[in-house]
């Protein structure tokens, strides 16, 4: 059994905090994203997990050990690193059993283990060449196989596919899930990428400046992020979010349109707040994801069309800002046609506009 | 570049004429001190001058080491061992305890570190013959005036300060990351140094001790002041010898030449492709 | 808790041999040095050591017309030496960058001259230039071009060249093996825009290629300024100053001075002008490339 638990973490580089006393319970097995934008913290947070930098304050444990003190190496854990930090100078098979082999580990078990895991990674021709002749998707793979030989309490993935190209980006996001079903082991993923932690994650981690801001399943942080930070880091194209003041109960856009608002938003008259919602809640008239919903319709001039193939990215203006809509099962759309879209009024958020946070 | 840009023909042979005469500069001066080595002593101080080598001999070797009755020989193997030893040594020496300092800049950050760096590449500033008069009065005190040992040491702090600077790039071009993927696959930071950090550090260590060979093997100012005798004395000092008589021996100076430079040519051509890297990227990654 | 086991602690421990050695065999001499200055402090007359007379050495240095012709002569020697290997290294390397075929057995040879030691690269000259069985003397003379050999080590306005000669056959390689590796690192793409832009090679060469190579021109600069004291041994060889002085260079007569004349207090004087022109030469260079390095940003 090994949850990872975090207490009060914090980072201090000399007098500069850059973890602010995060909390974070991972239960065993489960695969944990931390997602954010580049430089608030993520790598710092997972290197502290490692052992690789030194903890500020609060405690880490894995397990039942607190490992605070703990060097890399007797914390059973195991970690895919960015660059992949292959061993130049041993080939795949010695960089796969390596760590088997500081382990003090038969030749027989060694064997036995490497060639497990190239099996089910399809490493099996690779074995003998040294990681300068792999191409990038290849590496990508020793780097993971070298941490599954260990069969380690938990693996720290850092940014592990952010090296490659679009496409084996996508194809590595299902092996990476694929493995995970297979050999069942707590992970713990840092990805900049909200598309990759939607897609892998049984929960989201989004940090922010070395703060958490929310933890939650993928549908949770899509559906009710609890602030405007995570509305707008959650999604592709992202939430629309326009500032509004609540006028006789409804929301009053900087163009005059009134939006009425959910009944359960905790808002008070005069309260300056900001709208949101997804350009997948924002539809021409006949092409809406929820048909039943309560919706407004408002009549909007259409400045871009995007075809997208399946869906059309529609860019045009609401309460003095730029917003995006979509259209599923899409038509031919030119710039400056008039359209009348509906806004779906079950789906829309409401923050609280000094402090962003969620009056729903 | 030479690829993409266009020649005309009197170009190509412009640079073939060129390059022909400043290779020709380059070997030539050598070449010919390598050439009167083997030539007899009659044939060098012939008039008019005798250009194409009528025979060669080893004579001027064996006179050298003193296995002519005809000559007075010179300590010349005394002085070889001497420079073997005090140049080995104190490579050995140097490149241990640089590789220490150039790993502590390259991996850690400490107080001072900008300063302690700038100290070490300012006292590889200090011209040897200033610091000899110095350490002359000193040596001379401790007992340390014509012996190995006081040479040895002189030529580890020669060679520490560039031995550090070029070890810091080494230990710079290898990602950290490495060491910290050993790290969690079980390794102390020890073990990490030596199963990956030191083997990929290799070929570039190997460059850095030639270097420092090379200075310790060629030094003559500290060496002609802190050595006396046989004991001590290294190559480039007894090659003085020669001219403290009052004719010069050229064939025998020529002789004892080839045998400063052909270690120095061995050793350089093993290791040539280090040895531009080492010294490229020591400075151009600094 | 013990300083030592901490993990602070271990770039010091790292460092710790590196600094005894430096200390003891530079920074304690380079102390003694300092403090003899100061004093009449005469080899044969050891009580002399603890004499002090404040500046009095310094006084009758500047007051000394040798002094300042040997300090002139070393400035202007290091001046003509590194500019002329400068440009002769840039010539060499922007050649052998044309040459298609058998670069690396060419840079090999270009490294030839590097493995010397300095007082061999003095006795070849002195041997070449001898006016009697010299090379350089015996082709004039067959080829019909000179009828009396010419002295060149005995000569006093032919000495100093002889000397050039020998100094920027030594050290042209290290220029021209830097700048080589600077040509060949050189991005291809700005070459090729430039050219596109209209520009001639000479242009090309002189906004691209020059800028780019400046970095590795300093490097170089700043390389050959740790060592340009190596002189010594070659002036030492050839001439040991002569004739008549006119190859004095400041680390000649500090010798000299120090144990021909065993007036230690007076050469270590002289020691501490050369220390600090070394220093200022290399720290003016190291500026310099750091901050065409800077300038180049993409070079570093
Ligand atoms: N050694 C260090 N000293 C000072 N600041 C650092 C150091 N390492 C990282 N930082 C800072 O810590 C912040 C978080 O870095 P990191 O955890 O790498 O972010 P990311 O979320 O992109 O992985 C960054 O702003 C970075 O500049
Ligand atoms: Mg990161």
């Amino acid at each position: 059994m090994a949850e990872v638990r975090l207490e009060k973490v914090v980072k201090r580089y000399g007098k500069l905090e850059i973890v602010h006393g995060i909390d974070l319970a991972v239960a065993h097995n489960e695969f944990v994203v931390l997602v954010g934008p580049s430089g608030c913290g993520k790598s710092t947070t997972l290197r502290m997990i490692a052992g690789l930098e030194e903890i500020s304050g609060g405690t880490i444990r894995i397990g039942d050990r607190v490992v605070n003190e703990l060097p890399p190496r007797s914390r059973n854990i195991s970690m895919v690193f960015q660059s992949y930090a292959l061993y130049p100078h041993m080939s795949v098979r010695e960089n796969l059993g390596f760590g088997l082999k500081i382990a003090g580990q038969g030749e027989d078990e060694i064997k036995k283990r490497v060639d497990e895991a190239a099996e089910i990674l399809g490493l099996g021709e690779l074995l003998d060449r040294l990681p300068q002749h792999l191409s990038g998707g290849q590496r990508q793979r020793v780097a993971m196989g070298r941490a599954i030989v260990r069969h380690p309490d938990v693996f720290l993935f850092d940014e592990p596919l952010s090296n490659l190209d679009a496409k084996l980006r996508g194809q590595m996001r299902v092996e990476i899930k694929k493995l995970h079903q297979r050999v069942k082991t707590t992970v713990i993923y840092v990805t900049h990428d909200q598309v990759e932690a939607m897609t892998l994650a049984d929960r989201i981690v989004i940090m922010r400046d070395g703060h958490v801001e929310q933890v939650g399943t993928p549908s949770e942080v899509f559906e009710r992020p609890v602030n405007t930070f995570v509305a707008g880091f959650i999604g592709s194209p992202p939430m629309n979010l326009i500032e509004a003041v609540v006028t006789t109960g409804k929301a009053r856009l900087a163009d005059g349109i009134e939006v009425p608002l959910p009944p359960d938003a905790r808002v008070s008259e005069g309260l300056p707040i900001v709208l949101g919602f997804r350009p997948e809640s924002f539809a021409p008239r006949g092409h809406s994801l929820h048909a039943d919903a309560r919706a407004l319709s408002l009549s909007r001039t259409v400045v871009i069309a995007e075809p997208l193939g399946t869906e059309t990215i529609l860019f045009t203006t609401l309460g003095g800002k730029d917003v995006q809509g979509k259209m599923l099962a899409p038509r031919p759309v030119s710039p400056g046609e008039q359209l009348e879209f509906t806004l779906d009024l079950d789906r829309l958020h409401v923050f609280d506009h000094a402090s962003g946070v969620t009056l729903r | 570049m030479s690829a993409g840009s266009i020649e005309r023909p009197w170009q190509r042979w412009a640079i073939r004429i060129g390059v022909f005469i400043a290779m020709l500069i380059l070997v030539l001066p050598g070449a010919w001190v390598v050439l009167t080595a083997f030539r007899p002593n009659i044939e060098v101080l012939a008039r008019p001058a005798v250009w194409i080598p009528q025979n060669l001999t080893l004579h001027n070797f064996l006179g050298i080491f003193g296995r002519l009755d005809t000559q007075q020989g010179l300590p010349v193997a005394n002085y070889f061992i001497n420079s073997m030893v005090i140049s080995v040594t104190s490579t050995v020496v140097a490149i241990a305890v640089g590789m220490m300092g150039g790993y502590a800049f390259a991996r850690y950050r400490f107080r001072g570190k900008a300063a302690l760096f700038l100290g070490f590449m300012l006292s590889r500033t200090v011209p040897g013959v200033a610091l000899s008069l110095p350490l002359f009065i000193l040596w001379s005190r401790l007992g340390l005036i014509d012996t190995s040992v006081g040479l040895i040491i002189v030529y580890m702090a020669v060679n520490i300060p560039f031995t550090i600077w070029l070890t810091d790039g080494f230990f710079r071009q290898i990602p950290v990351d490495l060491s910290e993927a050993a790290q969690i696959d079980g390794c102390t930071r020890w073990q990490a140094f030596w199963k990956v950090e030191f083997p990929l550090a290799r070929s570039g260590l190997a460059s850095a001790a030639i270097f420092a060979f090379l200075t310790s093997w060629n030094e003559y100012a500290l060496a002609s002041q802190l050595t006396r005798t046989t004991a001590s004395k290294t190559m480039p000092v007894g090659l003085m010898d020669f001219t403290a008589q009052f004719t010069v021996d050229w064939t025998g100076m020529s002789a004892m030449a080839v045998l400063i430079i052909v270690p120095a040519l061995v050793l350089t051509f093993i290791v040539q492709k280090h040895l531009i890297a080492g010294l490229t990227f020591g400075g151009v990654k600094g | 808790m013990n300083f030592l086991r901490l993990p602070r602690a271990t770039p010091y421990l790292l460092l710790l041999p590196a600094i005894v050695v430096i200390l003891g065999v530079v920074l304690v001499p380079l102390v003694v040095s300092f403090w003899t200055s100061f004093t009449p402090y005469n080899l044969t007359k050891p009580a002399t050591l603890f004499q002090f007379v404040g500046l009095r050495n310094y006084e009758r240095l500047l007051g000394n017309a040798d002094f300042w012709w040997a300090f002139g002569r070393t400035i202007l020697f290091i001046t003509i030496a590194l500019n002329l290997e400068m440009v002769l290294g840039l010539g060499l390397a922007l050649l052998i960058n044309k040459v298609t075929w058998g670069q690396r057995t060419l840079r090999t040879i270009m490294m030839f001259p590097m493995m010397f030691s300095p007082i061999l690269v003095g006795f070849q000259f002195k041997y070449l230039f001898n006016d009697a069985v010299g090379l350089v003397n015996n082709a004039l003379f067959d080829l019909g071009i000179i009828q009396q050999p010419i002295p060149w080590l005995v000569d006093g306005s032919l000495a100093p060249l002889t000397i050039i000669l020998a100094e920027v056959w030594m050290s042209t390689s290290v220029f021209a093996i830097l700048l080589l590796a600077g040509l060949m690192a050189l991005p291809k793409e700005p070459i090729e825009a430039a050219k596109v832009d209209g520009c001639n090679p000479w242009q090309v060469f002189r906004h691209i290629t020059l800028p780019f190579l400046m970095p590795f021109v300093y490097i170089a600069m700043t390389i050959r300024s740790l060592d340009v004291a190596r002189a010594y041994d070659m002036v030492r060889i050839m001439t040991n100053g002569g004739p008549a002085g006119r190859t004095e260079l400041l680390w000649t007569l500090m010798t000299r001075t120090g144990y021909n004349n065993s007036q230690m207090g007076m050469a270590n004087a002289m020691g501490y002008v050369s220390i600090l022109t070394s220093i200022l030469f290399t720290y003016y260079f190291y500026r310099k490339l750091v901050s065409a390095r800077a300038f180049m940003g993409g070079a570093q």
